[in-house]
């Protein structure tokens, strides 16, 4: 029994837990502050917005 | 000519602030290579790995389904008769196939959204080899009899240990390239990556020891085994694809998500809603009511999540859907994205009781399945490979028409698979009810769906095979070099200014009101 109340306490835990912190830091980091940003984070000054990247060719040599 | 096409190419650096800007990017580009080439030599294991269990579950499942309208087929051993034949296939395509890429890209996602490189990469081989021989031995035991009868668990005691260990490793190591980020903002992706690499190691231990090392008595069983069934599908792989059509699909149109905000809402929502699904599994059975209510209540919620994906996704694609006839990732991860809308949205009506009770306990399920972790799940995949591919190796793909060809198997494959099969479903759940219908009568009936089912398997395994080749040839650089991308349609002008035309029509449409620039929010 003792390993069922461990396990149903940790995943209470683990899984409230760490969702809620996760949750407050992000608040606290200002992760939803500028969405727009946060959006566009992914892109960069080599694969711009407004550039696909499946045109970009994979060779690496040809790479700048 | 090599590189992008003149219509967004840069304009040429005349003054300070272009030459800034160039060496920007080529400080951008490197950094990405870098990170790429770090994250290499695992997730190409991982992918390698992952497309052999592809073909081996594949074979299973062939041998599954013939049996389900020719008896005799193969049954004088008793090492392929349906009891072991069946939990094989689908261990082999859950831990095998969608778990060994779903890791493979989550660490390339991961990396790359972090802008760090990989550190102490042998580490993670060493994880796939451990996988592997989980997987491996799990196989070898289920096949001669050893099976723990419990679904989605089927291996014996002693693999899950080797994969929960294999598991922990990947999850550390995608924390850690976290923690070396240099990329300050959290993306979306990683949001869901997160529960991925935090949460499902946690659920695959726990229910490991309460289900399979110290089985818990009675009832209780039932309903952690469909917490876990339910949160494989919910914390592991819908994560993992969700994250892999929140990257590529943009990247691919560069053009940012058509709303971000949507984009949170739908991963705190999920996070929220999904885990407490699974015992929508268990309606009509022998659990407190409140359990089951509360699950189905859960369960229409993820209308929420589910609802903000597929509309971020439509709205991104809006105006775009013509880069569909070009670039091959883009099909499969829009067909997966499509899917993703329709399997979870088919769940929640199967979540209410007067339609789980036709649909319970017939084909109608096995066609749910699959249009998930299918059409949505290894659609998207078979995506994210051929975005990340070409990237880690340098090699292009062989060849668009095998590519072309790959896409439509899988396509029709998977349709001709999910269609009929719920359709059947549905005469057979309705006739199960029908008190004046003798069962033999029933099976005889559903006969013709399972002959169609083999067929639609058919076309999958072709599909399967054509990515092994294509897989292989990228691998080991066969072949030619091709000296451009591999395009679908091999006109890349014409790709261009498709794209810049959409563009256009976006931001016309933007000016005079029609479209909420979502962007911006």
């Amino acid at each position: 029994m003792t390993i069922t109340y461990v396990v149903f306490a940790g995943s209470v835990i683990l899984f409230g837990g760490s969702a809620a912190l996760a949750l407050i830091w992000a608040v606290r980091a200002g992760q939803f502050e500028n969405l727009g940003r946060g959006a566009s984070s992914i892109f960069d000054a080599d694969e711009p917005v407004g550039r696909p990247t499946d045109l970009t060719f994979a060779r690496k040599e040809d790479r700048r | 000519m090599i590189g992008p096409p003149p219509l967004l190419e840069p304009s040429t650096a005349t003054d300070a602030a272009d030459r800034s800007f160039t060496e920007t990017a080529a400080r951008m580009a490197r950094q990405r290579l870098a990170i790429d080439r770090s994250t290499s030599l695992p997730v190409l294991v991982y992918f390698a790995s992952s497309i052999f269990w592809l073909l081996a579950g594949t074979v299973f499942a062939m041998i599954s389904s013939i049996k389900m309208h020719a008896v005799w087929f193969l049954s004088s051993w008793e090492w392929l008769t349906f009891g072991r034949v069946r939990p094989v296939h689908q261990n082999i395509v859950a831990y095998g196939w969608a778990s060994m890429a779903g890791i493979g890209t989550a660490i390339w996602l991961m990396a790359r959204l972090s802008r760090s490189e990989l550190l102490h990469a042998k580490w993670l081989v060493g994880s796939a080899v451990l996988w592997n021989l989980g997987v491996l031995l799990g196989t070898i035991a289920v096949l001669s009899g050893y099976n723990h009868g419990i679904e989605y668990l089927e291996f014996p005691a002693f693999v899950p240990p080797i994969l929960a260990s294999a598991l922990i490793l990947v999850s550390v190591w995608s924390l850690v390239v976290f923690h070396n980020r240099r990329e300050p903002h959290v993306y979306v992706s990683q949001w869901y990556l997160f529960a991925a690499m935090i949460w499902f190691p946690w659920i695959y231990t726990a229910v490991n020891l309460l289900l399979v090392i110290y089985p818990i008595a009675g009832v209780a069983q039932g309903s952690i085994t469909w917490w876990y069934g339910h949160n494989i599908l919910g914390v592991w792989f819908t994560p993992i694809g969700l994250a892999t059509i929140y990257y590529v699909l943009p990247k691919i149109l560069g053009r940012p998500i058509y709303s971000y905000y949507l984009g949170v809402i739908g991963f705190w929502s999920l996070a929220l809603f999904y885990n407490w699904n699974g015992a929508h599994h268990l309606i009509g059975g022998p659990l407190p009511e409140w359990l089951i209510t509360v699950s189905i209540v859960a369960s229409v919620m993820m209308v929420i999540p589910v609802g903000a994906v597929g509309i971020n996704h439509h709205m991104t694609m809006r105006k775009h859907f013509k880069a569909l006839k070009f670039s091959p990732s883009l099909r499969f991860i829009v067909f997966g994205g499509f899917a993703y809308t329709a399997v979870s949205l088919e769940g929640v009506l199967e979540a209410f009781r007067d339609v789980n009770l036709p649909t319970h306990f017939t084909h109608f399920v096995i066609a749910h399945a699959h249009l998930g972790l299918y059409g949505f799940y290894t659609m998207t995949m078979f995506g994210a490979m051929y975005y990340i591919m070409p990237r880690l190796t340098g090699w292009e793909w062989g060849s668009p028409r095998l590519i072309s060809l790959h896409f439509w198997f899988c396509a029709i494959g998977i349709l001709l698979m999910v269609v009929p099969l719920s359709y059947g479903g549905l005469l057979q759940g309705w006739s199960m009810l029908n008190p004046k219908i003798p069962f033999i009568d029933v099976v005889r009936r559903t006969a013709n769906w399972m002959i169609i089912r083999s067929i639609s398997g058919v076309l999958l395994t072709i599909g399967h095979i054509l990515f092994t080749i294509l897989f292989v040839r990228n691998l080991l650089h066969w072949g030619e070099r091709r000296t451009s991308p591999t395009l679908l349609n091999p006109d890349r002008e014409e790709y261009a200014r498709t794209l810049a035309g959409a563009e256009r029509l976006r931001a016309a449409g933007e000016a005079a009101g029609e479209i909420d620039g979502g962007s911006a929010r």
